[in-house]
């Protein structure tokens, strides 16, 4: 540490303004990138998931579901599966 | 009868002074605030001891002190003075944390950066005080109210004020609940401190596990003085957020931040010998302390109602207050304060958000204090 001398020319001296609005000019860009990467990152999610969904879900996807309110309709699938394992 | 007499010049009595005996008191001072206060006793009685245990004085033959070659102690501070324990703490929060609130209102992170404006006017308070650039950087970092980052950041710019600097930060934490709300309260209107915010989304996991990664190269590759703070952090995160690595990040979080805080607490503790510690400089570091928790309360606060004036849905410019991490007791008072005004009005969820970011944000500091100031 240099002698107690309280004075304003030391500021100037060890570049202390610059010091100051270059490093919270950088904090503040950086923690801004991370608050823009953040707010894009669930649009980005989901167009990745429609570009490449994972095979969980490509394969969970049926082609003509069968709609849960029709339980006579399931009841006859399930009917004609059954026979087929039979036959 | 001379061997008695060797022996009485040995003991503490015959070798200790008026400042050792200051410093025991003021350790004695730490450990009960911890105990009956209940303010931050995991670090506060560990130090407070530490503190105790380094004035007790020995003949200068005797390796015993942290200053010491090949004391015991040397070998625990070894992990203070080169700056091992504070990546392995960042480790533990990082597996600790949830970053959900974060990434549910990703424009509270911009608190976390406004609170960082306590580093930088402290550094150019202590320039005008005569301190060195170096110095001035370290005795700065105090702002960013986060021990680990302070004691990183002295031990690379300023090793011969870490203790002070150390004591500093770990003190003012303790104080957050004591510092913070005349602050907070003078810089806001009661019907500011009513504001009720929405309740924020829930972040999915995918968000979660790609968060820590990719914000990790952000800070990296801005500021790479930052990685090994940063690094950690996130890291720790991952392994937690990840599902696969439950055993190593509740170890991170419970059992390794445990021993790496009792290890660094009671050497920082014990690093505080009057010799060193009594003097001009630590005075005047204890003040511009007491400055950069005011500036960065105040810094967070302000910025908040700045940010007010462009959003539709207002936030609760209490919030920024939070913005100085000490994680998570800055959330803790802004509850608090808030309460006080309306008892149903909860912001620890939205004050964690700005929290977190500031824990981020003074690693950030860091990193870019030392690079630019390491000779």
């Amino acid at each position: 540490m240099n002698e107690l001398t309280f004075n304003l020319e030391n500021i100037a001296a060890g570049h202390g303004y610059h010091l100051a609005v270059t490093g919270m000019a950088i904090v503040f860009v950086t923690l801004m990138l991370i608050s823009l990467f953040i707010r894009g990152l669930p649009r980005a999610l989901e167009l990745a998931g429609h570009l490449f969904p994972s095979a969980e879900e490509a394969h969970s996807t049926v082609a003509n579901p069968v709609p849960e309110d029709r339980p006579e309709l399931i009841a006859a699938i399930g009917f004609a599966l059954h026979k087929g394992t039979q036959s | 009868m001379n061997i008695l007499l060797d022996f009485l010049g040995t003991t503490g009595f015959a070798t200790m002074t008026s400042g050792n005996l200051l410093m025991i008191v003021i350790g004695i001072v730490f450990v009960s605030l911890a105990i009956i206060k209940d303010y931050e006793p995991l670090l506060l009685l560990p130090i407070g001891f530490g503190m105790v245990v380094g004035n007790i004085t020995s003949i200068p033959s005797m390796a015993l002190g942290v200053y010491d070659q090949g004391s015991v102690l040397h070998y625990i501070y070894f992990g203070v003075s080169q700056g091992i324990f504070p990546p392995l703490i960042f480790l533990g929060i990082g597996a600790m944390t949830d970053f959900s609130t974060m990434l549910a209102n990703p424009k509270l992170v911009l608190l976390g950066a406004a609170a960082q404006i306590g580093i930088f006017l402290t550094l150019i308070g202590a320039l005008y005080l005569g301190f060195t650039p170096a110095e001035s950087g370290a005795i700065g970092i105090i702002g960013g109210a986060d021990g680990p980052t302070a004691i990183f950041l002295s031990a690379k710019l300023a090793p011969h004020l870490l203790g002070a600097i150390a004591i500093a930060a770990y003190s003012y934490m303790a104080l957050v609940p004591v510092i913070q709300p005349p602050i907070m309260k003078l810089l806001t209107t009661r019907n500011e401190r009513l504001i009720q915010m929405q309740a924020p989304r829930r972040a999915n996991k995918r968000e979660k596990i790609i968060f820590p990664i990719v914000a990790f190269l952000i800070a990296a590759l801005i500021a790479p003085g930052s990685i090994a703070l940063v690094g950690m952090l996130f890291f720790g995160n991952l392994l937690k957020e990840s599902g696969v690595t439950e055993r190593l990040a509740a170890t991170a979080r419970t059992a390794m931040v445990d021993i790496v805080t009792i290890l660094l607490g009671f050497s920082v503790g014990a690093s505080t010998q009057a010799q060193t510690f009594l003097n001009t400089q630590s005075v005047l570091i204890f003040g511009l302390g007491a400055l950069s928790f005011a500036i960065a309360t105040a810094g967070g606060v302000l910025f908040a109602k700045f940010m007010n004036l462009f959003l539709k849905e207002k936030i609760n410019p209490l919030i920024g207050a939070a913005g100085v991490s000490a994680v998570p007791d800055s959330a803790r008072v802004v509850q608090m304060v808030g309460q006080q005004e309306d008892p149903h009005n909860f912001l620890l969820m939205h004050a964690m958000a700005p929290n977190v970011a500031g824990v981020i944000g003074s690693a950030i500091g860091a990193g870019v204090l030392w690079s630019v100031l390491v000779k």
